[in-house]
């Protein structure tokens, strides 16, 4: 829900455990407390989207019967899966263009024991006309990192379980050439295009392929997107959002007409859900104009990259907690 | 052991299956990856082990999937 400060502090001194995404000028006014945060200007609400820096989107985890804050860099980022509660779940919070958010997109899917517990959350941004800084914050400390990851681990009854889902408006385009990638990477040059080896520059540019459309590689039914960042002509490197992988098949996405009616046609089987967390990438909400459309049951902050697991692209992810 | 086997069959991509589970359907993509990358009997007992923790740990909520893998292995 989006609160003005006053009401964001008073949930903090209620003690209640609080996720909160905001303008960095709201959370540097916020006490102490059971909360963890991350900066935004974008939020998509029950109302729609909108780009608003004197309000704070909150989600009160009140399912919780416990909950710890930690604060992590590179060299222990993976630890979260053994600081995690036994029945559980993280959120991850990770500043846009730090070491940490490229390190835990490249080295997250590698790791054992990550999907053993539900890490949900966003990498954080900022004011796109702007040349702020993406921001996390410790809330029981009140500090704030450019550089660190800060999970909130929560710990749920014995009769509830967590789990994590995506949205994904982007449908794999059949007649799209099948491309595969020799190495995990997030900087490509050569791949495999129908098996035939080019550079994956040259393959875009010769193509005209519209580079707001992401790669999509099925996970056994699951669609997972990976979005290009930036195609250089001159070293003929395609810079990725995400890392592809060696031994996945991807393909363009079909172009998407209409974002918000994809969201409502996607959003039809989930009307029932009753979600505790989601986010939505900014790509979405620019390239899809969401501003003022709303994506019900889903309200949240707008992202620079979505995390359920590991890096996700373009994508919406949710958390629900349910009964065993 | 059946179910050692269905298992077994996913990691080396023997067997296609869906899940409305994300994590699942991430865990089986990553499993099959790390199989594929060094494919010998001990890197297939350790997706295997992954993946039956994986079972263990949310055997309250997987059940749906468990009967489809059955009914797979039946068919």
């Amino acid at each position: 829900m989006l609160v003005n400060i006053k009401e964001a502090i008073k949930l903090i001194e209620e003690g209640k455990i609080l996720h909160i995404a905001a303008d960095e000028s709201l959370l540097e006014q916020l006490p102490k407390g059971k909360w963890i945060a991350g900066t935004t200007p974008y939020f998509i609400t029950e109302q729609g989207g909108v780009t608003c820096k004197d309000k704070l989107f909150v989600n009160e985890i009140d399912c919780a019967v416990d909950c710890k804050i930690t604060v992590y860099d590179r060299s222990n980022v993976f630890n979260i899966t053994k600081d995690s509660y036994h029945n559980g779940m993280t959120f991850l919070v990770i500043p846009f263009a730090s070491d940490i958010a490229v390190y835990y997109s490249k080295e997250a899917p590698y790791s054992n024991d990550l999907l053993m517990n539900p890490t949900v959350g966003w990498i954080t941004g900022y004011d796109l006309s702007t040349n702020a800084t993406a921001k996390v914050y410790d809330g029981s400390s009140g500090k704030a990192y450019n550089d660190k990851a800060v999970a909130l681990h929560i710990c749920l009854p014995d009769d509830k379980i967590a789990s994590l889902g995506i949205v994904n408006i982007f449908d794999i385009d059949s007649n799209a050439a099948k491309i595969e990638f020799p190495e995990d990477t997030l900087s490509v040059s050569k791949c495999l295009v129908n098996g035939k080896e080019m550079l994956f520059a040259d393959y875009i540019l010769e193509n005209n392929i519209d580079t707001q459309l992401p790669l999509v590689a099925d996970y056994n039914g699951t669609l997972i997107n990976v979005s290009i960042k930036s195609v250089s002509e001159g070293n003929k490197t395609v810079e990725l959002y995400a890392p592809v992988f060696a031994g996945e098949e991807y393909r363009f996405a079909s172009p998407v007409s209409n974002y918000a009616a994809s969201f409502t046609e996607q959003l039809q089987s989930f009307k029932d859900l009753n979600p505790i967390f989601s986010c939505n990438c900014i790509l979405n909400y620019l390239y899809g104009k969401l501003e003022g459309k709303s994506t019900p049951p889903f309200a949240g902050p707008v992202t620079f990259g979505e995390i359920a697991y590991q890096l996700l692209n373009q994508t919406l992810v949710y958390a629900v907690v349910t009964d065993k | 052991m059946e179910l050692d086997s269905i298992f077994k069959k996913l990691i080396k991509k023997d067997l296609v299956y869906q899940s409305d589970s994300l994590g699942l359907n991430l865990l089986i993509s990553r499993l099959q990856r790390k199989y594929f990358a060094n494919q010998t009997a001990e890197e297939l007992e350790s997706c295997l082990q992954e993946m039956k923790a994986f079972f263990e740990k949310y055997k309250m909520i997987m059940g749906k999937d468990l009967d489809k893998l059955s009914k797979l292995w039946e068919g």
